[in-house]
């Protein structure tokens, strides 16, 4: 039969990012796809060696604007274990309640880009809405809505008020009984389930196989999350990763709300753990210039990311990478794209929650 | 499923029509900031004594200070709001305000060499008669 060729992207029908895909096609049916990675290369990776390692997390936290306090985080982690600092207990506290609270942000920034994705629009203009509640918790905690520039290496800047933090769990709660009324359209509404129930399967195998990370694998069923590790006092907390067994793309928009409301829960654990107390501690400066080198790993909301970082002693570090969830999911994004319908494309590269600008950085 | 119409959206719809539209007429309507949310840098020239210290840390290098010519200058369009010049100044000269940045046209770059965006500040040498330090270059453009 005769093969065509068709370019996808760089311009997504809905994702703001320029993902780039050539898709071989024989009739409706994709025979192959191949990506392109590198249209928005910046070279962030590559300003160590003029960045001074203090500043070089502000760089960081701008390799991407939805995980932004994440990779500030991991930055900062990855520092804090070379250098051997000692993070005070509350600055830790607070660390983790932020990236929570920005998994929240990013699953319900998601789930309305895929709303919008299947032709939902009124969906995503709710679940942007409430993603606004969310900025404004960042805004008052952080002092910023989408770069927060709170953490640095040993510590973190602000503190959230035991009062505030009070007033946050309120708000989480009040904005997790508005996401149930919305957001069960998802799972209730039968043209979402025609869209996507069935589309785009990956086995548990398959997702073992090419490596899924995130909602990606535990959409499959895989049992996979770095906070299962019990890194950054997630032992401490009562924690079981949010399995679906189905696969398709609808278990993985499942798995994103449902990860929305035990990001929710997970909050208020760690505001009943956490130490209170006015005035506790929140940063320990490291002394001197880093030597070694370290990984890191972290769960961002799209999955496992991890650090390298590799230091001479000098302000200037010899070598920073970041491997992002999204660059470890395309190959099972290749995979599901391998013998479907072109009009499913769009919806199966959404499922992956691709964030192009942390793959290309 | 708790409606009998398969209409899950339909509550929600209803109670649209009667409430408050979510967003802002922005021009006549803005947002309020919340308190110590980041804006731009406000510096006060009477209190400053060009250590240079908030110059070697930007991480953008927006700011230039010069010891000799007591000029302290910022490039509003090139700071990144970090806040690290305000946590390490010794004097307490920097201040983060919780003004959003001011817009900029094209058109303000001109033949000219305009900055939009730079502001200055001179103070004299102080003397041990002399008065306080004065603002003497007001922002350009």
């Amino acid at each position: 039969m005769k093969r065509t060729i068709v370019p996808f992207g760089p311009q997504h029908p809905v994702l703001p990012e320029p993902i780039v895909l050539d898709l071989l096609l024989e009739d409706e049916k994709v025979v192959d796809a191949i990506p392109t990675i590198g249209y928005i290369h910046r070279g962030l990776e590559a300003m160590v060696d003029r960045v001074e390692y203090t500043e070089m997390g502000f760089v960081v936290e701008r390799i991407c604007g939805i995980c932004s306090f994440m990779h500030g985080l991991g930055y900062c982690l990855a520092l804090e274990s070379i250098m051997n600092v000692e993070v005070p207990d509350r600055a830790r506290w607070l660390r983790i309640i932020w990236a929570e609270i920005s998994r929240i942000q990013s699953h319900l920034l998601w789930l309305g880009l895929g709303a919008d994705a299947f032709g939902f629009e009124n969906l995503f203009m709710h679940c942007w809405r409430m993603r606004e509640e969310i900025l404004d918790i960042f805004e008052k905690t952080t002092g910023g809505r989408i770069i927060h520039s709170v953490n640095r290496i040993g510590g973190v800047k602000r503190d959230i008020a035991d009062s505030e933090l009070v007033a946050i769990l309120a708000r989480l709660d009040e904005l997790g009984s508005a996401f149930d009324a919305t957001v069960k359209v998802f799972g209730s509404d039968a043209s979402i389930r025609h869209r996507l129930g069935g589309v785009g399967i990956l086995s548990a195998a398959d997702a073992r196989a090419v490596d899924a990370v995130g909602p990606m694998a535990r959409a499959s069923g895989v049992r996979m999350d770095t906070r299962l590790t019990g890194q950054n006092l997630y032992d401490q907390l009562d924690f079981e990763p949010v399995l679906e067994t189905a696969g398709d793309c609808l278990a993985r928009v499942i798995v994103r709300m449902r990860e929305v409301r035990q990001s929710i829960e997970l909050v208020h654990q760690m505001v009943d753990k956490m130490p209170k107390g006015e005035g506790m501690p929140l940063e320990n400066k490291p002394r001197g210039n880093p030597s070694g080198e370290t990984f890191t790993r972290l769960e961002q909301p799209r999955g496992e990311v991890v650090y390298y970082v590799k230091a001479n002693g000098t302000k200037y570090l010899e070598r920073f990478r970041a491997r992002t969830p999204t660059f470890a999911n395309i190959p099972a994004m290749i995979k599901l794209v391998k013998g479907c319908d072109l009009a499913d494309v769009p919806n199966i590269i959404l499922t992956i929650d691709p964030c192009i600008s942390c793959t290309e950085r | 499923m708790a409606n009998p119409f398969r209409l899950p959206m339909a509550p929600r719809a209803i109670r649209n029509l009667f409430s408050k539209p979510a967003t802002r007429r922005y021009p006549y309507d803005i947002r309020p900031r919340f308190e110590g949310a980041r804006g731009t840098i406000k510096f006060d020239v009477e209190t400053c004594n060009y250590c240079t210290l908030c110059a070697k840390r930007c991480p953008a290098a927006a700011i230039t200070v010069s010891r000799e010519n007591r000029t302290w200058a910022i490039e509003h369009l090139t700071c990144i709001g970090c806040n690290v010049c305000v946590e390490v100044c010794n004097k307490n000269s920097l201040s983060m305000s919780t003004d959003s940045k001011s817009v900029h046209t094209h058109a303000e770059v001109g033949p000219q060499g305009q900055r939009p965006g730079h502001e200055e500040w001179h103070s004299p040498a102080p003397e041990p008669a002399a008065g306080t330090a004065s603002k003497a270059a007001t922002p350009a453009a």
